[in-house]
């Protein structure tokens, strides 16, 4: 009877370890799902449900009841899968070229852009020429003038 | 001011499709095919899961290898555990070594796998699946057969081996030749 307590208590102690051990997870499933790729079918967790992505997800399931953060995670699952396994590219080293270009590509395309408006803008403004003569001459615009009072 | 526009853009376009053109021919020539029967196999030194350090392909050179590639997560490989460690104790007093690949796998449950289907030849653990790329690989598992010169021979089999016994021994066979 007494052998049969300790091993119900053992059990129970066991199976509330891990809960017990986390009460307050540093991180979710939820949010690592989007942030790690499944090695086998190239999308991130949230979209494969490959039996390599499970496994990741389980595993990952483990790390958070341990209350490990997000970042500790990933630096496993990096050590484990290599550095393809992340979602998005690290910000550092070559990498940040990834972050980079892109905002260096729109960047350029809005400054040549701007400048190939200001440009066609320019183009397109009449020249005024204070020097130059009126376009029409004197007499003509008296005789508008007497034909425009005449259809008063 | 527009003419130096003008340059500026011509410019930038050709930056931009000379790179793009080098990103092709970058790709072109990185690209990975399978390795041919009758050439060398890729070779690789991986970290070891079944003890700790690392294995190298080309120590092995000198004796006739199995290569089979797996994962915890596969379930044909589970059905070819222990036939494989079946054929390994059969196999080994010739000389043949088996080598397991653990492909994109978590190394815990890859370790977990091991012990459950008392695998106990060396096994190492190819987590990126670059070497299972360079093989190219199109699944798990596979299984391939490298003579003593390092060449592979035979004809590697895709998935398990359960059903293909045939062409497995025929595989041993073909690297146990010279």
């Amino acid at each position: 009877m007494i052998l049969r307590f300790f091993a119900v208590t053992a059990a129970a102690l066991a199976l509330a370890g891990p809960a017990a051990a986390c009460a307050h997870p540093k991180t979710s499933l939820s949010f690592l799902e989007g942030q790690i790729m499944c090695p086998t079918c190239h999308t991130t967790l949230d979209m494969s449900e490959a039996p390599a992505a499970q496994r990741i997800k389980a595993q990952i399931t483990r790390r958070i009841a341990q209350c490990w953060t997000a970042r500790q995670i990933e630096d496993e699952l990096v050590a484990n899968f290599g550095q393809g396994i992340l979602a998005a590219p690290p910000h550092k080293g070559f990498d940040l070229l990834a972050w980079w270009l892109p905002i260096a590509g729109v960047l350029s395309g809005a400054l040549l852009l701007a400048a190939g408006v200001w440009r066609w803008s320019r183009a397109r403004e009449p020249e005024i020429d204070a020097g130059a003569s009126p376009l029409l001459d004197e007499e003509t615009d008296r005789r508008i003038d007497e034909l425009l009072a005449g259809m008063d | 001011m527009s003419r130096t526009l003008k340059r500026t853009g011509q410019t930038l376009a050709l930056v931009a499709v000379a790179g793009l053109l080098a990103l092709l021919v970058w790709r072109l020539t990185h690209q990975t095919h399978s390795p041919k029967i009758g050439g060398p196999a890729p070779n690789f030194t991986l970290d070891r899961i079944d003890t700790s350090g690392r294995l190298d392909l080309a120590s092995l050179r000198g004796k006739p290898v199995v290569l089979n590639f797996w994962a915890s997560w596969c379930v044909p490989c589970k059905g070819e555990a222990k036939l494989l460690e079946h054929a390994w104790k059969q196999y080994r007093s010739q000389g043949v070594v088996f080598l397991g690949i653990d492909y994109n796998d978590v190394t815990s449950d890859a370790r977990t796998f091991l012990s459950h289907h008392g695998i106990t030849y060396p096994t190492v653990q190819d987590g990126s699946g670059a070497i299972g790329d360079k093989y190219g690989l199109t699944g798990v598992p596979e299984t391939f057969f490298i003579d003593r010169d390092g060449r592979l021979v035979g004809s590697h089999i895709v998935g398990t081996i359960t059903n293909q016994v045939t062409a497995f021994d025929r595989g041993i066979r073909a690297a146990l030749r010279q």
